[in-house]
């Protein structure tokens, strides 16, 4: 039994904000960092019927930015907006940033240090200062030992690096391109129905298909979209959450395991997570089984990763995700739907840090009843999402956070 | 970006440290190194301060053999977050590559058409110069 067992039920979220997304086009207003997190916050404040100063004394939590460039940057942030909290809560944990600092917020609220904390997130990945042309990452990238051992042998980022991975599932268990294209024309409809999203045209699998290897087997439509922008979210104490909303998001179920080996440290299977640490727990803490799951917001940098996620959850056995995708309706009105608001993958992904707020949010539109177009109808009422962050050395991802929400606590 | 990082033809050059000078020394001379733990054994790569199985900071760096499998491989055609002198050489394939004396590493696969890899495939170190003070290892078809 985990000592946190007990911790089901006691926040909840009550409010969040996801700003429009910018690619940044010619004549288009650039937003910097600190406005893209006051305007997040501020959505996240207006929905909760809150104001900054009601998180004086209490937490804010700060996503870790390519573009934060400062020393104290959770610091910076506060005084950027004036607010002068307790407790500064911050995350380096890419894009499972957003989902770690919920459980740094739970315990805090938990052990009564505060009782709310206010989480926000922006990146401008478009726009920071780049370290060479055409190279979108900042300067802490481009130095150290974990950049030396790559960029001079040739690792092209993000997209050689999931490549890798897929490569390896793709000899040892089936996959057929159309299972991945099927998850990526699903995100792409939903973001269809999705006012927020940035990619909102639909295609089809031929046009699936047809997009081109950037890293082969990796598509372009397999990749995520780059954007500016900014989320936030709110966190409180269940009691009070139920006297500021009607319909809190409450935290049923949670985990978390960073740098996660599958098998030995030298020799590790890349092609598994650390979900399969984390769903059985955060599953067993919220209480719920497979079948009470009405929507999944896996992190999806790419299909192969939320494809992954729907074998490691246990949604089915490892090695049959493929079968899965091609047995389920991903669609909303489906039997199993999934990244109900396009994903980032068509949602786009504001810096390799902040995307991991949208799984989280989405989550809770859902639970709430607040996702109009793309609302889910059955089991709206408990909804999974993952944060999934950081890139190894020659191995899959560095943190994975499971979080259950709920609209009963 | 300052031409210390940077080579001629726009690659990516690492900053040499005291910790990590031994490995591109020895490529320099044709001689793929690694860092091993003098307390469990275990091999390491890239180099670590510590042994990431038991902790020992105990670590020399020990020559292997060059001779490795194919773990897997990704064939990039477009260069994306890296330097953009790799364009002349696309496409380039990586690949995750499992040193038969049991350590892992990132390398390039070359001497063959990217059509020609494989997963399971024996493959062995050949070396180029990056620099005065670096060479690099790349695999070829052993």
């Amino acid at each position: 039994m985990r000592r946190d067992a007990h911790m089901r039920g006691k926040v909840a979220v009550v409010g969040y904000g996801r700003t429009p997304y910018s690619r940044a086009k010619a004549g288009e207003r650039i937003y910097t960092v600190d406005e893209y997190l006051a305007w997040a916050a501020d959505l996240a404040l207006g929905r909760a019927g809150m104001t900054k100063n009601d998180f004086d004394g209490q937490a804010i939590g700060v996503a870790h930015a390519e573009a934060s460039h400062t020393v104290n940057w959770s610091a910076a942030v506060a005084e950027t907006l004036g607010i002068s909290p307790r407790i500064l809560i911050r995350a380096d944990q890419g894009g499972a940033s957003a989902a770690a600092m919920l459980i740094r917020a739970a315990a805090m609220i938990e052990a009564g240090i505060v009782d709310r904390a206010l989480i926000m997130g922006a990146d401008t990945p478009l726009t920071i200062p780049s370290i060479a042309p055409g190279l979108p990452l900042s300067p802490e990238r481009t130095r150290g030992v974990f950049w030396d051992f790559q960029g001079p042998f040739g690792v092209m980022g993000a997209n050689a690096q999931f490549a890798l991975v897929q490569t390896r599932y793709m000899d040892k268990y089936p996959l057929r391109d159309e299972q991945l294209g099927k998850i990526s024309v699903t995100a792409r409809y939903h973001a269809s129905l999705n006012p927020g999203a940035i990619y909102r045209k639909p295609f089809t699998m031929e046009e699936y298909l047809a997009s081109e290897r950037l890293s082969w087997p990796v598509r372009l439509f397999d990749c995520v979209p780059m954007v500016n922008g900014g989320l936030a979210y709110i966190v409180t104490r269940a009691d009070d959450a139920r006297a500021i909303t009607k319909t809190p998001a409450y935290l049923r179920g949670f985990a978390e395991v960073n740098n996660y080996y599958s098998g030995s440290r030298t020799f590790p299977d890349i092609t598994d997570t650390g979900f399969l640490q984390t769903a059985p727990e955060a599953f067993a803490m919220a209480g719920i089984a497979h079948a009470d799951v009405g929507s999944f917001q896996p992190y999806d940098d790419y299909p192969m990763v939320a494809l992954i996620q729907l074998e490691d959850y246990g949604f089915c056995k490892k090695g049959e995700g493929g079968r899965f995708v091609d047995e389920h309706d991903l669609r909303i009105q489906g039997d199993f739907p999934m990244l109900t608001d396009g994903g980032q993958l068509s949602g786009g992904q504001p810096g390799g840090a902040i995307g991991g707020f949208q799984p989280l949010i989405e989550a809770v539109t859902q639970v709430r009843g607040e996702a109009g177009e793309r609302q889910v109808k059955k089991n709206a009422g408990v909804s999974v999402a993952s944060g999934f962050g950081g890139m190894t050395y020659a191995r899959n991802n560095r943190s994975c956070v499971t979080l259950v929400f709920g609209a009963e606590a | 970006m300052d031409a210390k990082h940077m080579d001629a033809a726009g690659k990516p050059l690492p900053e040499i440290t005291d910790a990590t000078r031994p490995f591109w020394t020895a490529a320099k001379n044709r001689k793929l190194v690694v860092q091993k733990c003098g307390k469990c054994g275990t091999l390491n790569f890239f180099p670590k301060p510590w042994c990431i199985d038991c902790g020992s900071r105990s670590l020399e760096w020990v020559e292997v053999s060059g001779k490795a499998t194919i773990y897997s491989f990704t064939t990039a055609n477009k260069v994306m977050m890296n330097f953009p002198g790799w364009k002349a050489d696309l496409p380039v394939t990586l690949g995750i590559i499992d040193l038969d004396e049991g350590a892992r590493m990132y390398g390039q696969l070359v001497g063959a058409q990217a059509g020609h890899w494989k997963i399971g495939m024996k493959v062995k170190a050949i070396f180029e110069d990056i620099s005065a003070e670096a060479g690099i290892p790349k695999f070829v078809p052993a």
